[in-house]
């Protein structure tokens, strides 16, 4: 009965419905792991699970407002929020003292099932992934979070790859291009990622190859933040890097 | 009346045990330099719960003109005056409390230039060594803003304004920070000069804290760990050897190649564990836990990640689960250390890397590395003690504490600390003295937690007399909620670390 009612909540903030806000994130313990939620217009949100470094999702942190984009998915509400996938979640780093709402486990609230529980690992360290197997010129693409240029594991193995690949095949090129981008919020207000930015992504990412022994490394950026669509924006903060035989 | 019985057999056995593989040397307490004294392969000193043992991997240590053993500068101290093998190649406060009566404070380990809180107070007090002689802290200038290797200023993010003073250093004219050498000076405890694999192990060319390239050897231009010393600002133990004897020994000329090189091989060769205890007997013995004891140390392999149930992080302490009472509880403080779950938070560079704030995890998250507990990432993190209002100093404004305070604003431009904002306030910003980076601010390297017992107190800053001390912090910090009970069982477990 209860996912039923669920399902009727869903259909009434459209299923698919793009959501862009800026809201205090909120933790709320399980048996297991915690879920980080967060509230819009009267609605909360599910946002994910606490997971390991190398997952995709990272959750968003209490003290500091998270800018939420994420699609309304289908199914049954999660920790007691809509399940928004995809999701990014990008923590806005002024601090935030007001955001700080971590809510006791609940008889009836479960997280969905962890690839990694509160303690320690149980899982085995994975074989190493086969050697990266591009043929031709290879963009790579490193996506940041809002404001942010802070490389994460997930996007530090993305740059890692680039430079193997660039060094296997004695590239002639490695062209870097930093973006920043602006946000269209779900109300209609603009965030627009602070000046110097894109450069900023830019110039660390070509420093980066450079020390990994990338050589003929250049680099360009665009000063104009892309506009928002509402829609794709999280894909558009980004460094593009071009790797040419 | 049994107690006591157990007590004085558990001693006799760790006498006889000892005597068979360990040479008796408890009367040596402080290895002079130029004293020429050989260092067995295996040796055994008494630690403040028992025995801590040290061994010389590669066999018996002739110090006589060893660069270790050797001054090499001009205030007639070596590396040996602070890294003693009594005490776990580091040094304890009582230890240089002793060295002072002894010495009547003129043993070189009070040279002004760092064994006192200032050079230009007068030498002859102890009031004037008070931080070296209570916290066993040495004074640590660096300059600011720091340099690129190349000699350029680093570009910062703050600015820092000294707003307290005690000792004066900051505010001198001579050493200060208006001074024509513009210095900071923060107070450390010296690190453990052992086990030294572990903490040079694992170096990744990007660093996983700060997504930039981690330092590289100057000489390999290999990435390093940057796990060495509390702000990592020394790459490699070659480096830091030449940077200690220009700085800490004072020297004119630099020391040759050769004395570095034979300084690291004998940093690279000695580990220092608790070796038996006074309740839980010999630690190291067959069937026990397979982590205790220096041997296990040079046998074991470097750079593991033991935050997992299946291989933990010290071993399994399974087998005294149900044994006497002392090693019953050692076996449930090391399942507190790997499973017992609390909120990490506001942790700099744990919560603000991805992995969330709040973080439902265990001491075992952050203190990752098989066999010593730091972190195998580059494993500078701000868990609160230098920074204002977590810090280990009195809450309030009191006289009591000793340590500079500095007030730390970070620029509009920059990101801020994740947890306080642009306005910090900090005995110790910690890497962000080398970095010049605000979300570094109070960020100390961990330590790693072998031979502890050997060698209080805790914390870069000594703060913590005692383990219960540093457990009482983390109990407090992250509002663990741990029994009296459960207290115990981490402090005993710490201790035979």
């Amino acid at each position: 009965m209860r996912y039923c009612f669920s399902f009727f909540i869903v259909a009434v903030v459209a299923l698919g419905q793009q959501r862009n806000f800026v809201s205090c994130p909120i933790v709320r313990d399980t048996k297991t792991v915690p879920c980080f939620l967060a509230e819009y217009e009267g609605e909360t949100y599910y946002l994910g699970i606490q997971q390991d470094i190398t997952s995709e999702f990272h959750p968003p942190q209490l003290k500091h407002e998270v800018l939420v984009e994420g699609r309304v998915a289908a199914g049954p509400r999660v920790c007691g929020g809509i399940p928004l996938q995809p999701v990014t979640v990008s923590v806005l780093k002024e601090v935030n003292l007001a955001c700080n709402t971590l809510l006791p486990a609940e008889p009836g609230i479960e997280a969905p099932p962890a690839p990694r529980g509160p303690g320690p690992s149980s899982r085995r360290a994975e074989p190493s992934r086969s050697r990266e197997t591009f043929t031709g010129a290879h963009e790579f693409t490193v996506l940041y979070s809002f404001n942010d240029d802070y490389l994460e594991y997930a996007a530090n193995q993305i740059v890692t790859e680039a430079a193997a690949y660039a060094k296997r095949i004695g590239a002639s090129s490695v062209k870097v291009s930093g973006y920043g981008a602006t946000t269209l919020l779900s109300n209609g207000d603009r965030l627009v990622e602070k000046a110097g930015l894109a450069e900023k992504r830019a110039q660390n990412m070509a420093t980066l190859l450079r020390g990994l022994g990338v050589a003929g490394v250049t680099v360009s950026w665009k000063n104009e933040p892309e506009p928002g669509d509402g829609q794709t924006d999280a894909s558009r903060r980004r460094v593009a890097i071009l790797v040419t035989p | 009346m049994r107690r006591l019985s157990l007590v004085v057999i558990f001693i006799a056995t760790i006498a006889l045990t000892l005597s068979a593989q360990y040479q008796d040397r408890s009367k040596v307490t402080w290895i002079e330099p130029n004293s020429g004294a050989v260092l067995p392969e295996f040796d055994a000193f008494d630690s403040n719960e028992g025995t801590l043992g040290v061994v010389n991997a590669s066999g018996p240590v002739k110090t006589e003109g060893h660069a270790f053993f050797t001054a090499l500068g001009t205030n007639g101290r070596a590396c040996v005056n602070c890294h003693q093998p009594t005490y776990g190649m580091s040094v304890s406060a009582t230890a240089l409390l002793e060295r002072w009566k002894q010495t009547d404070g003129k043993d070189p380990v009070f040279a002004a230039f760092d064994g006192s809180n200032c050079p230009g107070l007068p030498q002859d007090k102890e009031s004037s060594h008070s931080l070296l002689l209570k916290r066993g802290l040495f004074r640590i200038p660096l300059q600011w803003p720091p340099k690129n290797a190349d000699g350029s200023p680093k570009p910062v993010e703050f600015s820092i304004e000294v707003v307290r003073d005690p000792a004066g250093c900051n505010t001198s004219p001579q050493f200060g920070l208006k001074s024509a050498d513009p210095t900071i000076s923060v107070y450390r405890r010296p690190r453990p000069a052992a086990n030294l694999k572990y903490v040079v192990s694992g170096g990744r060319p990007i660093v996983l804290k700060t997504g930039m390239l981690a330092d590289v050897d100057p000489e390999t231009k290999s990435p390093v760990a940057m796990n060495l010393m509390s702000d990592a600002r020394e790459a490699t133990l070659q480096t830091q050897a030449l940077s200690a004897i220009m700085g800490h020994e004072q020297a004119k000329v630099s020391p040759s190649r050769k004395q570095i090189e034979q300084i690291v091989e004998y940093e690279s060769q000695v580990y220092a564990a608790q070796a038996a205890h006074i309740f839980g007997g010999p630690l190291a013995v067959p069937g026990g836990p397979a982590a205790l004891g220096p041997v296990a140390l040079r046998d074991h392999k470097a750079g593991v990640l033991g935050d997992n149930d299946y291989d933990p992080v010290f071993g399994s302490f399974n087998s005294w689960k149900g044994t006497d009472y002392y090693r019953a509880s050692v076996a449930r403080g090391a399942d507190i250390f790997m499973f017992r779950q609390f909120w990490l938070r506001d942790t700099a560079h744990i919560n603000s890397i991805g992995l969330g704030n709040p973080l439902k995890r265990t001491c075992a998250t952050c203190h990752n590395a098989q066999m010593t507990g730091q972190d195998l990432s580059a494993g500078w993190v701000d868990v609160g003690t230098t920074n204002y209002p977590t810090w280990t100093e009195p809450a309030t404004w009191a006289d009591s504490s000793e340590l500079p305070v500095f007030k730390i604003t970070c620029s509009r431009d920059a990101d801020p600390h994740p947890y306080l904002g642009r306005v910090i306030y900090t005995t110790d910003p910690g890497r962000a003295l080398i970095s010049g980076r605000c979300v570094d601010v109070g960020s100390i390297v961990m330590q790693q937690l072998r031979g502890l017992s050997a060698r209080a107190p805790y914390f870069a800053n000594g703060s913590a007399k005692t383990l219960r001390e540093v457990v009482d912090f983390y109990d407090r910090r992250f509002d663990m909620k741990l029994t009296d009970g459960e207290k115990e069982d981490l402090i005993n477990f710490l201790g035979v670390l």
